[in-house]
């Protein structure tokens, strides 16, 4: 064997592994010795991107858009009034109100009022979501094949409604890699919520890899415990201990790439080191104690609650700072069947004003031109009620044919409403926009022609926005 | 002109092109997508996959004419310069390279041959290459293999060291490293088949089905939830167990495939066969409030239909759900006519989140049926008594004279509160009171309530019901406060409802409304400062013979009230007592609407006296003998209570026995439709049930049926499924399939590197009698897998794959592999088989942060002792939230079929390998097992280590290097004690050796090392 040849190898893969990014690295720097297709490795952007990052807030249980961004005032006159079958026309509902005697109207009973230059609608609820209307981009027309949780989030999520796909962080990792030598490229956070207990459930596949290599998977970090799974060294090992153990493991695996002179042995040594330096990077990431109270005002007193949605998203912002490509906060317990007037408030309160923080705080640094945020759930509700219905106290069920999600930042028009429902919002009057078209959009400002986004599997070039249908940008929100 | 031809595409002139290699694939890529098999999507009617309509004439010219490539319109319409007629049109945004265009060019002038897609043709076994190296043309593989090798150039590495092979013997066919014990044995065997015969006793071992079952349960997707939404439990474990034994059975495969797909539809199925169906029933489930039960019911069909098909035929039909498949010859229709195999299994789409989802079976063992059989003969033995018992009672019926004829007071409520009842906890709950201050009419307690408004205090659930006959009083005694008198005080009676309530001074308390027995008011308060008896008359408020209460309610309005003594006056014996006179007794069961009777007695106390039998005469009077009569019950208690004890262990024995979900065929056909677009609720035509038309037909005789179905897929005719499985287990060993598109064998996937080892596999698989582990064998006792792994410059500069094989196998072993390796070396293993999945250590609150609260798995509850270290087979899966240091392996979730798992190299996988407490705890566990060796020198403790791990010894640098880090651990330790206690506590494992705590933290560093080393990660 050339112990020339040997060495320009490790020295090669060595000073590219240290010139790489964390995550992609594997992929990256070994490109050149081994067909991507085996790899994944990251793949050209097709034009210039708007944003470099992504934070997706997302609500899970579906929000009423009734009552948060779809105003409907002709409902008032029509309370309690049945639905006309004209605008129901035989549609499916859920087998939780499909044995119902009658779809009596619900109108919201929160005040709306236009704010900013833009004049976009919003609720009482959402008071400081109001104040930012002018940079946020409110989609009212965002429909679903899905009419239940499971496969509705799964749907939103991932493409499909069947478990099995890559989530869009996953794909945005194979498709981009990671700008960040020392935290993962995909990071999900998960918030604690104020309404009842029995919130909709999630599922790792929410931020699975599905058939793409596990390392484009999501990284729960976690407010309690260690904050990285396996992050912290096991009682009596410091950080000075640990690193006399890799040195020496450094050395005995380097042993073995001598003997053997396989490329995948230096790549094993630079994950190590890169753990070790994990150790570091995020507990200083996750230490928020040196944000200033001017911040802390911004998000507000739940932000000191780890944990917290507001917290998550001050946690985002530091995430985003550090380049971290996709952050998926997730919020639940906005499943309001009943109740609503109970729950939905304590919900708004949970998330309002750090997630309107979160878009200035962005804002303020500069940060907000690349980085995109959307707020969303995964369908949205009925105006007609589920249960009893008083003018003050009812329930919504599941409804997939149109639903309110606004987006903000890289790439996206501030100020903007688009899509109109009929006054029921029940159906979508104009511009409708499929989850399909939705995902287009996020691929299109991360700079991805969606089309263009694919892996093999299965015989077929798998992409985000599924193997069959038409998925189209949505150019009227576009900045 | 063909000779000019031939001139410009000189490139190409001598080359032998391949239609399978080089043609396809392009007129897959450029032509095949609107001019393919799919209609719905077809242009101008147009296929260019098939000859047929390739070359039709389409009026005066074609698209293809054989040799004449200037005249066939596909070549015009490549190489025009209009815009409206090149091809692919501009807008697919799919332009052809001019050397694709040239190689068309060429295959067109050469006659345009086209050949059937390979894998859906029967492999043909060709003729084992002869090659002139000795010591690759002993085995056929390694024939096939240097033929390869020797046209790319490249050259096979020597034999792998002893260590090394025996290493990786033991990793691909167990899943675990060799023990001392088995290299000292293997060192010292210098027999010339010493490997052929370790592979035998591996091959033999009960480690083989609980390794070589993890890539099959994978195939599965197999999991202990149910996947969907609540995620709950289900009772499916034993499928897993039957896996593991088929598979150290060597169960054929075609009975393997047979079994688990149709099972149920053999001749009177076993239990075992019953359980392998299983298989159909490892999909993923919901029961999500709301959802619609026929959608769900068409998704499971899909999940089946592309399980599979990607499990036994490698191909993805899941596309043809919607349309017929773009590339393969697979139309809507036969994807639906597949699906009705399926649609006929009987079960709810809704599972209920039930924990046993029927159809299922009790997976009841002869030994179970024994040790029943025994519970019921002692329990007979025990009746048999009775009978004798009551033969010699000689009852004479006091009649008149008894004392049932009195009326007394039973008192029910007294010092506390009726046996089993259960006090509610609103308005502060039920509160006893004594001592001074506090009257009290008997005993040493009263229960007081001090009220503002309307509150009250109750129980219901009593065990010991309160029986009502005819005429019967209820009473309580009350004692009003007269300093604080209250508005109103009322009694509430709980039997099925609360409608039973009578109330004293104004109507201000808000239960019940209006008059009559839901609200009866029964007068003024009484005096207050005494107590006073309360009387309310039964059938005042709707109580009537044979009523039970278990519930009673005090309520008030302001003041503060006691209560005590409360009961009823009856004739009717309560709680334990008896009737002395059965002909009061049947007085009572004849008036009372229930007399607490079993069923069979009910019915003959309902005919009247007139009207019953004097066998029937005969079983009341025993009945009243043994369970009522005063007199003579109590002789029956001892019996009784033996009785009761060995039903309850009986019970619980059976309650023991485990339940595993199965298939199941419907009765009546249901029919099956062609679903537009895939939708649930769009049908189209009805089909039946059929194979697709590309591949052969149903084996003769066999049923059109889901039997037929499986008997089809292992017909030795069936062109798929030998060369699936063979390509999988070749896979499985060389960390590469010969087939790299594992899922997929169909017109997308890649070629297969040997197509003629491919095949001489598949035919040998078959023709051996599907016997797995002969594969297994033929494939890890063949010259390429003993190999050294080493890779020369040259094979990573030309086959940096190592497709060709050119050295041995070298890849990062699986997750299972990895745990369970490093609790081997430790020692801590338990190898114990089969059972209920584990719940081994695992970070807290993985669980809870994403399940749905009320799942009965939204806690992980960690197992404790040997559950902790059992293989990895046998560890727990929920799918919404699979073990975290098994996915970041990339062990898949199992929600749906995987037959080829990633291979990553994460910073994550290291922090789980250096702190994950199960590997640190096994590194403690692996150093207190080299201290055990009392070996003096610290190299000599290295090397030990070292070989338990590896099965090598340390190279003279390596023992340098770690005995210096051994020291400078021990100096580190030495200095922090409290560090180095808190690091060999590290787990559950108790402490076995009694070195110094500096000496074992080190050498627990040093094991921490071993396990996290590059080597013992990856099979080399």
């Amino acid at each position: 064997m050339s112990h020339i040849q040997e060495t320009t190898d490790h020295l090669l893969s060595r000073r590219s592994f240290f010139g790489r990014t964390l995550w992609g690295v594997g992929a990256s720097a070994m490109a050149s010795m081994m067909p991507s297709r085996l790899l994944g490795s990251p793949l050209n952007a097709s034009f210039a991107p708007r944003a470099k990052r992504v934070i997706y807030l997302f609500m899970s249980g579906a929000p009423s858009q009734i009552d948060l961004f779809d105003h409907k005032p002709k409902m008032q006159d029509l309370f309690d009034k049945d639905l006309p079958d004209s605008i129901r026309q035989g549609q499916r509902l859920t087998t939780m109100t499909s044995g119902q005697s009658r779809f009596p109207i619900a109108p919201s009973m929160y005040q709306f009022a236009r704010h900013g230059q833009s004049g976009t609608e919003v609720s009482e609820l959402l008071p400081h979501t109001a104040g930012m209307v002018d940079d946020i981009a409110v989609v009212r027309t965002v429909h679903t094949d899905a009419i239940n949780h499971d496969p509705a989030i799964t749907m939103i999520q991932t493409g499909t409604q069947l478990p099995g796909k890559p989530s869009l962080g996953a794909w945005l990792s194979y498709g981009l890699g990671s700008e960040n030598n020392n935290l993962p490229t995909y990071v999900v956070l998960n918030s604690t919520w104020t309404a009842k207990r029995d919130a909709q459930a999630l599922y790792s596949r929410l931020w699975g890899s599905g058939f793409l290599p596990s390392k484009h998977q999501g990284v729960r970090l976690r407010s309690q415990g260690n904050p990285v799974l396996y992050l912290a060294n096991p009682e009596g090992v410091t950080q000075e201990t640990r690193k006399t153990m890799l040195d020496g493991l450094g050395e005995m695996n380097r042993k073995q790439f001598e003997l053997s002179n396989d490329p995948e042995i230096n790549t094993r040594i630079a994950q190590y080191e890169m753990a070790f330096r994990m150790q570091t990077s995020v507990p200083e990431l996750t230490d928020m104690s040196n944000e200033p109270d001017h911040i802390y005002d911004m998000y507000g007193p739940d932000a000191k609650i780890p944990g917290t949605f507001a917290s998550n998203c001050l946690l985002a912002r530091r995430l985003v700072e550090r380049d971290v490509r996709s952050i998926q906060v997730f919020h639940r317990g906005w499943d309001q069947h009943g109740n609503l007037t109970r729950d939905l408030p304590l919900q708004c309160k949970d998330i309002d004003q750090g997630a309107t923080a979160l878009v200035q705080d962005l804002k303020q640094r500069g940060l907000l031109d690349d980085t995109l945020v959307v707020w969303g759930g995964e369908f949205g509700r009925t105006i007609y009620c589920q249960g009893k219905l008083e003018r003050t106290d009812y329930g919504r069920d599941h409804h997939p044919r149109c639903f309110t999600m606004w987006m903000a930042g890289g790439g996206i028009k501030g100020g903007v409403t688009y899509g109109t429902t009929d006054d029921f919002s029940y159906n979508i009057a104009e511009n409708p926009v499929h989850i399909r078209d939705l995902n287009a959009t996020i691929l299109h400002c991360m700079g991805f022609e969606h089309n263009h986004l694919t892996y093999k599997f299965q015989g077929l070039n798998q992409k985000l926005t599924g193997t069959d249908a038409e998925a189209n940008v949505i150019k009227g929100i576009l900045a | 002109m063909l000779t000019c031809l031939f001139v410009q595409t000189g490139l190409w002139a001598d080359s032998d092109l391949s239609f399978s290699a080089d043609i396809r694939p392009l007129l897959s890529k450029y032509c095949v997508s609107c001019h393919g098999p799919d209609k719905a999507k077809r242009k101008a009617d147009l296929r260019l996959d098939v000859p047929k309509s390739a070359f039709a004439d389409l009026g005066g010219y074609a698209a293809i004419i054989p040799g004449k490539p200037e005249e066939s319109e596909i070549y015009l319409r490549m190489v025009t310069k209009e815009k409206d007629d090149i091809m692919p049109p501009p807008d697919a945004k799919n332009p052809m390279s001019q050397e694709d265009i040239e190689k068309l060019k060429q295959w067109i002038a050469e006659g345009a041959p086209f050949e059937d897609h390979w894998a859906f043709s029967a492999p043909v076994r060709k003729p084992v290459p002869k090659v002139p190296n000795q010591d690759w043309n002993k085995h056929p593989i390694d024939a096939f293999l240097f033929e390869k090798m020797a046209e790319k150039g490249l050259k096979p590495q020597v034999t792998a060291s002893k260590e090394t092979l025996l290493r990786r013997a033991f990793l691909t066919l167990t899943g675990l490293p060799p023990a001392p014990v088995d290299i000292l044995r293997f060192a010292d065997d210098q027999s010339g088949d010493a490997y052929g015969k370790q592979v035998d006793r591996l091959l033999q071992s009960r480690q083989y089905g609980e390794h070589r079952a993890r890539y099959w349960l994978d195939a599965a997707r197999y999991g202990d939830t149910h996947g969907l939404h609540l995620d709950n439990e289900r009772a499916i474990w034993p499928y897993r167990d039957w896996v593991i034994q088929a598979l150290n059975d060597n169960k054929r495969f075609d009975t393997f495939t047979i079994e688990q797909l149709a099972g149920d539809l053999l001749p009177n199925p076993g239990i075992d066969q019953l359980v392998a169906t299983g298989f159909n029933r490892c999909n993923v489930t919901t029961s999500e409030g709301g959802a619609i039960p026929e959608e769900f019911a068409v998704r499971y069909g899909v999940d089946r239909v592309n399980t599979l098909t990607t499990v036994w035929m490698g191909v993805t039909v899941g596309c043809a759900q919607c349309h017929d498949h773009k590339f393969d010859p697979f139309t809507q229709k036969e994807f639906y006519q597949l699906f009705a195999y399926y649609n006929n299994l009987d079960e709810k789409a809704m599972d209920g989140n039930a924990f046993i989802y029927p159809p299922t079976v009790k997976l009841t063992s002869d030994e179970d049926h024994e040790k029943l059989a025994s519970f019921d003969q002692k329990i007979e033995q025990i009746e048999k008594a009775i009978r004798v018992n009551l033969a010699s009672i000689d009852y004479e019926d006091p009649g008149a004279r008894a004392k049932d004829k009195e009326r007394k007071d039973y008192i029910w409520i007294e010092d506390e509160l009726p046996e089993g009842a259960k006090a509610s906890d609103a308005d502060g709950g039920w509160q006893f009171v004594s001592g001074s201050g506090f009257p009290t009419y008997q005993g040493i307690k009263s229960h007081r309530r001090s009220a503002q408004g309307s509150e009250q205090h109750f129980f219901t659930k009593a065990r010991s019901k309160l029986v009502v006959g005819s005429g019967d009083t209820l009473f309580t005694y009350v004692y009003l406060d007269p300093i604080k008198p209250p508005k109103s005080i009322m009694l509430q009676f709980h039997t099925n409802d609360w409608e039973h309530r009578a109330f004293w001074g104004e109507d201000v308390i808000p239960h019940g409304s209006g008059k009559g027995a839901g609200h009866q008011w029964l007068g003024n308060l009484p005096e207050p400062g005494q107590w006073v008896r309360l009387e309310v008359p039964a059938d005042s408020v709707g109580l009537s013979a044979g009523d039970r209460l278990d519930g009673w309610a005090f309520s008030q309005f302001d003041g503060t009230v006691y209560w005590d003594h409360s009961g009823i006056h009856t004739q009717i014996p309560q709680g334990n007592e008896g009737f002395q006179s059965m002909s009061v007794w049947m007085h009572f069961i004849e008036q009372a609407k229930d007399a607490g009777l079993p069923k069979d007695l009910k019915t003959i106390a309902k005919k009247g006296t007139d009207k019953r039998s004097n066998a029937e005469n005969q079983i009341l009077r025993d009945y009243f003998l043994e369970h009522v009569c005063s007199e003579t019950q109590f002789l029956f208690s001892a019996l009784h209570d033996q009785k009761k004890q060995l039903s309850d262990d009986k019970s619980k024995y059976e309650q023991a026995i485990p339940i595993s979900l199965i298939s199941k065929e419907r009765k009546e056909t249901r029919e099956t439709f062609v679903l537009v677009r895939g939708e649930y609720d769009k049908r189209a035509d009805q089909v039946q049930p059929a194979v697709p038309e590309i591949l052969p037909p149903l084996p003769e005789g066999a049923p059109n049926n889901r039997l037929g179905l499986a008997q089809w897929l292992v017909d030795p005719a069936h062109p798929l499924t030998a060369r699936v499985m063979v390509n999988r287990f070749w896979h499985q060993h060389f960390g590469r399939p010969l087939v790299i598109t594992a899922e997929d064998f169909g017109t997308q996937g890649e070629l297969p590197s040997h197509p003629e080892l491919l095949d001489w596999l598949a035919v040998e698989f078959i023709e051996s009698g599907w016997d797995m582990k002969h594969i297994h064998r033929l494939i890890v006792t063949s010259a390429a897998f003993k190999q050294s792994s080493a890779i020369s410059p040259q094979a990573l500069e030309i086959d940096p794959e190592n497709s060709f094989l050119s050295h041995g196998p070298r890849y990062r072993l699986d997750a299972e592999i990895l745990r369970d390796s490093a609790l081997f070396i430790s020692g801590l293993l338990v190898e114990k088989m089969g059972g209920k999945g584990v719940k081994p250590y695992q970070p807290s609150g993985l669980w809870k942060a994403v399940a749905y609260p009320s799942s009965t798995t939204a806690n992980y509850k960690r197992d404790n002792g040997d559950a902790l270290y059992r293989r990895s087979i046998y560890t727990f899966v929920k799918r919404t939230s699979p073990p975290p240091s098994m996915s970041t392996f990339d062990a898949p979730n199992r929600e749906a079929c995987t037959v080829k798992r990633e291979r990553t190299n994460t910073p994550l996988q290291a922090l789980t390998m250096m702190n994950d407490i199960q590997y640190v705890e096994a590194a403690r566990c692996f150093a207190e097992r080299v201290v055990e060796q009392s070996l003096p020198k610290t190299e000599q403790r290295l090397n030990y280590a070292m070989r338990l791990a590896t099965g090598r010894t340390l190279a003279e640098d390596e023992l340098k290097l770690l005995g210096n880090l051994y020291t400078k651990h021990m100096a580190t330790f030495k200095k922090d004690q409290e560090a180095a206690k808190g690091l060999i506590q590290t787990g559950e494992a108790p402490r076995i050796s009694d070195a110094t705590p500096e000496e074992l933290a080190s050498l627990t560093m040093i094991c921490n090392l071993i396990l996290n080393l590059d080597e013992i990660m990856t099979l080399n």
